[in-house]
């Protein structure tokens, strides 16, 4: 059961600010509630996996400079620092 | 019962690039964003390329603190925002499938107390904010992502520091420590960071951040500890929380709690896969780690019978440990720890003085070989230092210059003592019957030769003429 | 000019000078002109595309070395990024952005002299089946107009199977390459993963998708991937194919061969000349020679569930840097706090978007993970290891690519579980890693119908010959665009 302050939580969260959160909390509760399925394959003995990599594969130290100057194409203010909105 | 723990954030300075890009790993000479690309700009469709030495030097710093390594090592995601991550998730480790941080279980000793390490993770720094303007409308946070990737390693360690004071000695152990090892030069700005937790008396665990040095640390500790103490002896429960340390105000201040309950939502970076970390390889790392602190020391004591404070102090830190070694042989040992260890000290002590001297080791083998062979008294020897660090000239040549040899010739001493006889016949006088006023004279020879004159030749010719 | 020729055959053309490479791409370039308004398929259109062509001509006519594309127009999904091009992942929050670097399949396309036509529609992000979410409005199937051309590579699947280009780079995360290759009756392919480099790839699902080649025959799918396969240092999860060949012996057949056909794949809620069609092919490659065989993968019940439960949570981690600080559209920070200012930024998002990022903060939280991502992932560990099992037994995997029919614009939009459900077949070889390929295979109704192959890891070159096997049995009418 999802409740509409919990979407609400979370879309904070997730730095958005729904609006409309009726339309939101259904089509979002269908969705939680159709995961529901994972309860019944029983996998609670199952390890979670991932590939590996020797340690020899990875990149060298090395310092090479990005050629452009990529500031120069990123948003930016006084021609240096990005800017962003001020912090409480 | 006091309960202190930290979380220190080690730059690796000694590398290169930075952990997951080719962009420099130390910023600080760059006009802001200039040392970006792509990569650490989190710019879409890049991924992160694994630096190699990274995670050689975070193993040794691992092996360095007696750490289990464990054969794969993961890396996370932690995802929050905030203008200083580009990605607005932090590639970090966590040891939540298994041990898979690059170390753990790991222990320090400070003195006689035993420090546990809990892990050590390799992970980015995030870039710097400025904040600008000065009222509430105009204010604006300038980013410079410099800094954004830079390698970090975290040591978190168990709450088994009891006062400020063991904090703080236990700081300066790991910081030679870790420069020793050539994983990174802590007296660079910002290169070491530490954040504390703080509890009293089985209470709650209060988190300090935001702390800028070591020493705002032992004063945020002292604050927080003075702080709890007091809400304990009025039967005040201590919040579980984490505080800011405000650094104008010297004090820690309860951050707003709501916008504190940030969930990381923490998952296996999948661009990322684990990498092992072979046994022989590991084996490997071990034979190539530089001669610990603990092991110079005991050498200098046992094989030089050199004393054990000034063992210490040499044996600390790596600029001199290295001059020592480099320019020591057995007879000169002694000589060589002493000269580093009192006049070298106020030459050499800060990385602008060492950066700027002209000291090599083979100058203080000569050095020290011109002390005990007499040709230069510890006077002159300390002139011709200075001169050293200054021109790095060779010490025959500055002898000359500035005409810093011994004078010990007796012919020559005689007719100086002369002199000084001659000069001083109410001293002269004294001395015949009180033995101390001959120092007096040894003094104005002394004084006469510009501190050259042999002080033990000068007392037997003064004790001589005396009669 | 005769658009309607396949990758090697271009190239075939090309080198002998029947045609040249600047005539075709400017008749490519009239064909988008002309079609594509109604079609929707390009979101850019490349304006130095001709001569960049003609600059190719150049080099053939001196002699010089020629790359193997030799000036061919290939079209590009626009959530890869080309260098000094928008690149929009056809959302708001990305309109104004301009790649300062080219993906690795980009750089190594252009060393082989192809010519990028333009960029091509999806769903917003990769997020969806059926290219209507796009924000730049959907784009059409060309075998009939009022139905969508599946997605996310939709624009991908339209710009190849109506001549507007030779070839299209697309992406597969859940069945984005194989869905509408299936749908606008092309072959799209997912090779396994690490085979292809993903730098350069917007990420949706970092640890499950793949760049995919869409393309009109298995030959070409085979070309282009011995071009872009390989290790590649800008993406460590890349793996190490032994160089192989994939065009070579590509005929060579499945005589012996052992396929499995998932039983859960053809189960309830199959289009019943789907299910026909599906017979159909597997009798085909019966007569071929292949041994086929009911087989049942019991996670693929939970895979749909698995599957979208790990994409938003990737999904809302992957897209948190997107808060229009660094890049995106004009929006100034004056006047803003930061919560409040990336939270009304981030509102440009498209609404499945928007929907996707609020499951994937919900399921990996710390009070749901257990029941929801961990348990996510536990599936897919088991998951694999049934499809490992399968593999013992067989040495490919069939089953037909959608459960469905391509449907109308609008029909499932507002339904997201039946949306989830069209994926039922696809997210498979995601979720496992194995490589899996559409081979178009009949039409009903007008509507087209792809059969899914599917092959063990790095057995890339062996799916080939199989899907070759497969395609070389049927005979399809033409598109009617």
């Amino acid at each position: 059961m999802v409740t509409e302050e919990e979407i609400e939580q979370v879309a904070k969260f997730m730095k958005i600010d729904v609006h409309n959160h009726k339309e939101y909390v259904e089509k979002v509760h269908n969705m939680i509630d159709f995961f529901d399925i994972l309860d019944s394959a029983g996998v609670e003995e199952e390890e979670v996996t991932m590939n590996d990599l020797p340690l020899s594969t990875l990149r060298e130290d090395k310092h090479i400079p990005f050629e452009d100057k990529l500031i120069e194409k990123l948003k930016n203010f006084k021609g240096t620092y990005v800017r962003a909105p001020k912090m409480i | 019962m006091t309960k202190i723990g930290l979380e220190i954030h080690c730059q690796l300075t000694k590398l290169e690039s930075k952990l997951f890009c080719s962009c420099k790993a130390n910023y600080r000479e760059n006009e802001p964003n200039t040392n970006i690309c792509p990569i650490c700009m989190g710019l879409p469709g890049t991924l992160p390329r694994l630096n190699q030495k990274a995670v050689e030097k975070a193993t040794l710093i691992a092996m360095a603190l007696n750490c289990s390594i464990p054969e794969k090592i993961a890396f996370f995601r932690k995802n929050y925002f905030y203008p200083d991550l580009p990605k607005n998730f932090q590639i970090t480790q966590l040891n939540i499938y298994g041990d898979t941080s690059v170390g753990g279980r790991g222990v320090i000793m400070v003195g006689d107390k035993k420090i546990r390490i809990t892990r050590i993770q390799l992970e980015e720094d995030p870039g710097r904010l400025i904040y600008e303007g000065t009222s509430s409308k105009n204010q604006i946070t300038l980013v410079d992502y410099n800094r954004a990737g830079t390698p970090l390693v975290e040591i978190v360690t168990e709450p088994d520091f009891e006062n400020p004071k063991q904090v703080r000695e236990f700081l300066k152990i790991l910081s030679d420590l870790l420069e020793n090892l050539n994983v990174s030069d802590p007296s660079l700005e910002g290169a070491m960071r530490a954040d504390a937790n703080v509890s009293i008396e089985g209470g709650n665990k209060v988190e300090i951040k935001n702390i800028n040095s070591f020493h705002d640390l032992e004063k945020a500790i002292h604050f927080e500890l003075t702080r709890q103490e007091s809400l304990h002896s009025r039967e005040i429960p201590i919040a579980l929380e984490t505080r800011h340390w405000d650094d104008k105000r010297k004090i820690t201040i309860s951050s707003r709690s709501k916008e504190e309950e940030l969930d990381y939502r923490y998952f296996l970076e999948g661009d990322i896969p684990l990498i092992k970390i072979e046994k022989d390889f590991q084996e490997k790392l071990k034979s190539e780690m530089p001669e610990s602190i603990l092991s110079k020391k005991e050498r200098y004591v046992t094989k030089y019978g050199i004393p054990e404070q000034v063992a210490d102090v040499l044996s600390s830190d790596k600029y001199y440990s290295e001059l020592f070694d480099k320019s020591h042989n057995k007879n000169n040992a002694k000589e060589i720890a002493n000269i580093i260890t009192t006049d070298l000290m106020g030459l050499a002590d800060t990385r602008e003085k060492r950066e700027l001297s002209k000291l090599n080791s083979s100058h203080l083998t000569d050095l020290a070989d011109s002390i005990l062979s007499g040709k230069l008294t510890r006077n002159s020897a300390k002139n011709a230092l200075y001169e050293i660090v200054k021109t790095g000239k060779e010490l025959s040549k500055i002898i000359s210059e500035l005409d810093l040899g011994n004078v010990s010739n007796e012919k020559d001493l005689l007719q100086i003592i002369q002199q000084v006889l001659a000069e001083e016949s109410q001293a002269l006088e004294e001395a015949k019957s009180n033995p101390q006023a001959i120092n007096f004279l040894v003094g104005k020879v002394m004084q006469k030769t510009k501190g050259k004159a042999d002080p033990k030749l000068t007392l037997e010719l003064l004790k001589t003429k005396l009669g | 000019m005769n658009l309607k020729i396949s990758a090697l055959e271009f190239v075939e053309q090309v080198k002998n000078g029947n045609i040249s490479a600047e005539d075709f791409v400017s008749a490519t370039i009239d064909r988008i002109k002309n079609i594509d308004e109604k079609l929707h398929a390009y979101l850019q259109v490349n304006s130095k595309a001709i001569e960049q062509a003609s600059q190719i001509d150049k080099k053939i006519k001196s002699g010089e070395k020629v790359g193997k594309c030799f000036g061919m127009p290939i079209s590009v999904k626009d959530n890869i990024c080309v260098k000094h091009s928008k690149t929009t992942c056809a959302s708001k929050m990305l309109e104004n952005f301009v790649a300062p670097y080219d993906a690795t399949v980009i750089s190594k396309l252009k060393e082989q002299d192809a010519v990028f036509v333009g960029k091509v529609n999806l769903d917003e992000f990769a997020m969806g089946l059926t290219t209507e979410f796009s924000a730049y409005g959907p784009s059409r199937n060309p075998w009939n107009t009022d139905y969508v051309p599946g997605g996310s590579s939709g624009g991908s699947a339209v710009a190849v199977s109506a001549f507007e280009c030779v070839a299209s780079l697309g992406s597969d995360t859940g069945g984005s390459v194989r869905n509408p290759a299936s749908f606008c009756s092309t072959v799209g392919y997912k090779p396994t993963y690490g085979l292809i480099s993903r730098y350069g790839l917007i990420s949706y699902a970092n640890s499950i998708e793949q760049i995919g080649p869409i393309t009109r025959t298995v030959k070409d799918t085979a070309f282009l991937l011995n071009i872009l396969s390989g290790m590649d240092s800008h993406d460590n999860t890349t793996i190490d194919n032994g160089q192989v060949d994939y065009l070579s012996c590509i005929d060579s057949g499945i005589e012996g061969k052992k396929i499995g056909i998932i039983q859960e794949m053809i189960g309830e809620g199959i289009d019943p000349s789907v299910l026909s069609a599906t017979n159909n092919a597997v009798s085909k490659l019966e007569g071929l020679g292949a041994i086929c065989e009911s087989v049942s993968i019991d996670m693929v019940k939970y895979s749909v569930a698995s599957y979208y439960t790990i994409t938003a949570t990737e999904a809302g981690s992957n897209l948190a840097r997107y808060d229009n600080l660094r890049y995106g559209y004009d929006f100034p920070v004056e006047g803003f706090e930061f919560n409040s200012y990336i939270s009304k930024a981030r509102t440009k998002f498209g609404p499945e978007v928007i929907r996707r990022m609020i499951l994937g903060g919900f399921v990996p939280s710390a009070g749901h993970a257990g029941k929801y991502f961990l348990k996510a992932l536990k599936v897919k560990s088991k998951l694999t290891k049934e499809v490992s099992e399968a593999f013992k037994k067989y040495d490919y995997l069939v089953a037909p690519t959608v459960p469905v029919l391509p449907f109308k614009i609008g029909e499932k939009i507002d339904d997201p579980i039946a949306l989830f459900l069209v994926d039922i077949n696809t997210v498979l070889s995601n979720l496992t890693g194995i490589p899996s390929i559409s081979v178009p295979y009949s039409i009903s109704n007008g509507l087209p119908i792809g059969i899914q192959l599917m092959a063990k890891p790095n057995d890339d070159k062996s799916l080939l010959q199989v899907a070759r096997a497969l395609e070389s049995t049927v005979r399809l009418p033409e598109v009617p665009v």
